[in-house]
């Protein structure tokens, strides 16, 4: 391995030198020793020099040791790796907008959702306080933002030039609860086999909690989510795109008994969540209100389909979650499958 | 005990401006617009002083179609043909 390696004398030094050159979050890291590293790319099947993706906009390759080292400084374990490189190779991928969302203002953070069996093996929260951390989540998602600050320069006031930023950036790594009910996970909806892992990567704002538990209609249910994009529509972003939608079980339990699923979910806020542009009056922004027709209607959804609906959480409460898109300005989700190719043609790569 | 660097090490490519342009009389400016809410305003007034000001012969006026992501090889082909250009920031 040819890079550069630094002489320690014990841990605390190695984070005392790592937080001067401001290559952390300010939290404490792992001092990634060759060792570590070495041991998570070979669990992760990569090779050191393994480019996983190129950063679009600077054309700034990506490395799978680089990767590594800082999946280690975050804490992750060898078996988290693999998760954590399948994020990066999904968030380069042009339709996510790395570069843009990474640099902007409006304080986006890449939420990482995981599914398939890998959940189960590295022991993935997908219950009690399924967005606020727990199990190897935290330093997965945390490993996604040390990438960000070391191997794209995004440093707060640098290149990342959020106003306010927003907890999602220290970690932001949900697993999808696939086993509770009949609903199809959310990897599988957009193509991955089941029985495969894969990641879902997106640029968004962060999560907008809800609670209805005055109700059993799933109709009623669907509108509290709906209310509450309209309420993102309005102050932060009119822009359509993909919306994530974190259903627990409590609620998801009532859309079920219903016969609802995910499709029907996403049919019914598809239609509710639009507002004209009337309503900016009632939030402060009069002038935009004012520059054009009043009854002209804005959709938070271009259509179903780019409502994700992922189910996690506690078994008890009738919350659920909105998690809006940054500014919802043509930043796309992005899924990759974890250890495999999704799209490419093996025998096309077998030509010489 | 050895700990190895996170960064990207080879990231570093040497740039250096471009010489300042020793005279705007005469000269091609672009103004690129990144898309957002007014800025198209910004560039008129910009694009006012340039000409009445400093005698600029031309003012090549693009806009981006993404606030967030880079201008288009049409509008940089465009760009590439004026002697400066200012890149307008709204936000």
């Amino acid at each position: 391995m040819g890079t550069r390696r630094f002489e320690v004398a014990d841990g605390f030094e190695a984070n005392a030198l790592f937080g001067r050159n401001g290559w952390t979050d300010g939290l404490p890291i792992v001092p990634p020793t060759p060792e570590l590293v070495a041991a998570a790319l070979e669990t992760a099947l990569l090779e050191p020099d393994q480019i996983l993706g190129v950063e679009p906009v600077r054309g700034l390759a990506i490395t799978a040791e680089k990767v590594a080292v800082n999946a280690v400084m975050a804490g992750c374990r060898p078996v988290d790796v693999a998760v954590v490189a399948a994020a990066v190779e999904a968030m380069c991928e042009p339709a996510y907008l790395l570069h843009g969302s990474a640099a902007s203002t409006g304080g986006s953070a890449p939420l990482v959702i995981v599914n398939g069996p890998i959940r189960t093996a590295l022991g993935l929260n997908t219950g009690a306080n399924a967005l606020g951390g727990g199990g190897p989540n935290a330093v997965i998602g945390r490993a996604v933002r040390l990438v960000l600050i070391n191997l794209l320069g995004c440093r707060p006031g640098v290149l990342d030039q959020s106003t306010l930023g927003q907890p999602g950036k220290v970690s932001f790594c949900l697993a999808e609860d696939e086993d509770a009910g009949p609903w199809l996970p959310l990897a599988q909806e957009r193509g991955v086999p089941d029985g495969a892992s894969a990641v879902t990567v997106l640029a968004c704002a962060p999560p907008r909690q809800v609670m209805n538990e005055w109700t059993t209609v799933p109709e009623e249910v669907c509108d509290t989510f709906a209310a509450e994009i309209r309420a993102n529509m309005c102050g932060y972003s009119i822009w359509p795109g993909n919306y994530v939608l974190v259903i627990p079980p409590q609620l998801r339990s009532i859309l079920v008994a219903a016969g609802w699923r995910k499709a029907d979910v996403r049919e019914h806020v598809w239609r509710r969540a639009r507002v004209t542009r009337r309503q900016w009056r009632e939030w402060g922004k009069g002038a935009l209100a004012d520059r054009g027709d009043p009854d002209q209607e804005f959709a938070a959804l271009a259509s179903p389909d780019d409502l994700l609906v992922v189910t996690a959480g506690g078994a008890a409460g009738g919350f659920a979650a909105v998690i809006p898109p940054w500014l919802g300005n043509r930043a796309r989700a992005v899924t990759k499958g974890i250890g495999l190719c999704l799209d490419c043609n093996p025998k096309e790569e077998r030509r010489p | 005990m050895k700990v190895l660097d996170p960064t990207a090490e080879a990231a570093a490519v040497a740039t250096a401006s471009a010489p300042p342009l020793a005279d705007l009389a005469g000269a091609r400016i672009g103004l690129l617009d990144n898309g957002k809410i007014r800025v198209d305003r910004f560039c008129d007034f910009a694009e006012e002083i340039l000409r009445a000001e400093y005698g600029v012969a031309d003012v090549v006026r693009r806009r981006k179609r993404n606030a967030s992501a880079p201008a288009g090889g049409d509008v940089l082909a465009d760009l590439l043909a004026c002697d400066g250009v200012i890149s307008a920031v709204g936000d």
